[in-house]
């Protein structure tokens, strides 16, 4: 049983280290303890803590012996510190999230992020010791070991505010009109699309000669001829749904709209 | 990357209008008679007299014609040679509301501190602004910007005085931390195709002569939301706001409406408003609780909106983007 529960500890400490290291690397503005450090070393750190926990958590699951002793020992130390930490960011900024999952731990340092960060570290201390990898515990995996880890992810479910808030970002995404958007996927978009390929022929070039944004639409301008004279061929792509609605028209190049059209 | 923003900028709305529909990109009103602007060649009680873009004019100067120069003035307080704006009474083009004499303004982040002299950096598309806060005006300015340090936010209205800017009256109450500090905004969520806030002003042709310079009643805005992935360019430096702004490039038309004046005109974006961004400060005038700087309106167009330089802002309202 003792055994079984120390197994579990590597498993969970590994997701909740892949999910803190990805939460992160999307969002890369300084968070939580990087705010303690100064101004130019918050993104280097907030990178480098995301490798940290990334190579944590791969190492927690694919070394043994003594690797695996100094990568779990590694991570206890790491909780440890991030522990101290969280607890001068509560008395420095009281409002201030702890950002452990990057910009999600909008909520400021309380008792349920302190009390989740020890747990982790006691979950850490744990398993060091452990002779097998995280793979070796999960190809002799149990029943005991799936209801221990249901039991203890439900409890770090409860001590987590940052599931509410990916529930409200989910269910309330960001408006299609303040969405960015690269431009490298909207001309994907567009070139997925039916207004693409019916005036694909009429293009001289298919790298647009100008691009701009009107709140949930992008726009693209492309240098066409349409027989002797020269033309604007313009699309309007749609900034979100699957399935974005394509408008086009062909446009004389100096004068104006000459023929329109579009997909719903 | 705001390139060629006339030719382009009309292009765009005209393409705009022509895939979204005319209510999506309404054509821009053109800059209205009664707000003219130049280089003052002379002033009497009765007349002045001034050199602008399209020649010299001279307009009548009556008892109510009020004046500006750092605080209010007598018409003899004027000098030749002044940059002068003027508010004429609509519908009477000839006669003179209001006067301005070498008005400007001062927005961005302090970057270099040297005594009572600040270097504000305005934003990536605008050159640096050199300001100096005189004694007489260092409490007024120090109640409002207490901390006059590198890193922090700086806007106050005053006087050119040749390269450099007199500071004289704060525009806003400046955040208590440095830009790089600003707290997290939350994601907005909310989505409106009318967003009410904060216009304050900017001078497109800041120390250049307003004599030769027709950009001195240019009609637009400099707009805080503008596209980073296009025109705002790889230097960008602009914030998101904290106004639900919809993303727009330059050429796109919008309407405001001064909330104080009720007045309304369909403005082109014509510059990023990098500065502005950085701002979520409430205006004072009309008594408003709306946060946040919606745009940074020219000049003449601010004017021409009913809005009072001196005070720095008018409480607004933003329709833009809907097809």
């Amino acid at each position: 049983m003792i055994d079984a529960l120390r197994e579990t500890q590597v498993w969970l400490l590994a997701a909740v280290l892949l999910l803190g290291a990805a939460a992160k690397a999307v969002d890369r503005t300084a968070q939580g303890p990087a705010v303690l450090l100064p101004v130019r070393l918050r993104q280097p750190f907030t990178r480098l803590h995301a490798a940290l926990e990334a190579v944590l958590a791969a190492g927690l699951m694919v070394l043994s012996g003594a690797a695996g002793e100094v990568v779990r020992a590694a991570t206890a130390a790491l909780f440890a510190v991030a522990l101290v930490a969280l607890l001068r960011l509560r008395r420095r900024d009281p409002e201030l999230g702890c950002g452990c999952f990057g910009g999600l731990s909008t909520e400021p340092v309380g008792w349920r992020s302190l009390t989740r960060c020890a747990l982790f570290l006691g979950a850490a201390a744990a398993t060091v010791g452990l002779p097998g990898s995280g793979w070796a515990a999960l190809a002799d995996a149990t029943p005991r070991h799936g209801a221990l880890l249901a039991v203890e992810a439900a409890v770090v479910a409860a001590l987590s505010p940052e599931i509410r808030e990916a529930w409200r970002r989910l269910r309330s995404p960001v408006p299609c009109a303040l969405r960015e958007v690269s431009r490298g996927r909207m001309l994907r978009r567009l070139r997925a699309s039916g207004e693409w390929r019916e005036r694909r022929h009429l293009l001289v070039s298919t790298e647009p000669a100008d691009t701009w944004r009107h709140a949930c639409w992008w726009l693209a301008r492309f240098p066409g001829r349409d027989g002797e004279r020269s033309v604007d061929v313009v699309f309007a792509v749609e900034v979100s749904g699957r399935r974005p609605e394509v408008r086009a028209l062909v446009a004389d190049a100096a004068v104006g709209a000459v023929d329109a059209g579009g997909t719903g | 990357m705001a390139a060629e923003p006339a030719a382009n900028g009309h292009d765009r709305r005209r393409l705009t209008a022509a895939l979204l529909g005319p209510d999506a990109a309404p054509e821009p009103d053109r800059t209205p008679a009664h707000v003219v602007r130049g280089t003052l060649t002379d002033i009497s009680p009765h007349m002045l007299g001034l050199a602008a873009p399209g020649g010299d004019r001279r307009f009548i100067v009556t008892p109510q014609t009020t004046f500006w120069h750092g605080g209010e003035r007598t018409a003899r307080e004027l000098r030749p040679g002044q940059d002068v704006l003027l508010r004429c009474v609509p519908g009477a083009e000839l006669v003179v509301e209001r006067v301005w004499a070498d008005l400007a303004r001062v927005t961005g982040v302090i970057t270099a501190v040297d005594g009572d002299t600040l270097r504000v950096a305005a934003g990536h598309d605008r050159a640096p602004v050199t300001a100096v806060v005189p004694y007489r005006a260092s409490g007024r300015i120090r109640v409002r910007h207490p901390r006059l340090e590198e890193g922090y936010l700086f806007d106050a209205v005053g006087v050119r005085d040749g390269d450099a800017v007199r500071a004289l009256v704060p525009a806003t109450t400046q955040p208590p931390y440095p830009v790089v500090e600003t707290p997290p905004r939350p994601p907005t969520v909310r989505q409106a195709a009318r967003v009410t806030g904060t216009a304050s002003w900017y001078d497109p042709v800041l120390g250049r002569d307003t004599a030769a310079d027709a950009r001195g009643t240019l009609m637009g805005l400099a707009y805080p939301a503008l596209d980073r992935t296009g025109d705002c360019g790889p230097a960008c430096d602009r914030a998101t706001p904290c106004a639900p702004l919809p993303l727009l490039s330059l050429g796109a038309t919008v309407r405001l409406t001064n909330e104080c004046t009720r007045t309304a005109a369909v403005l082109p974006v014509v510059a990023c408003g990098a500065a502005a961004s950085h701002f979520c400060d409430r205006c004072a005038a009309c008594g408003s609780q709306a946060s946040g700087r919606i745009a940074e309106l020219t000049l003449a167009a601010f004017v021409a909106l009913g809005g009072q330089p001196e005070a720095g802002c008018c409480t607004a309202t933003l329709t833009a983007g809907e097809p």
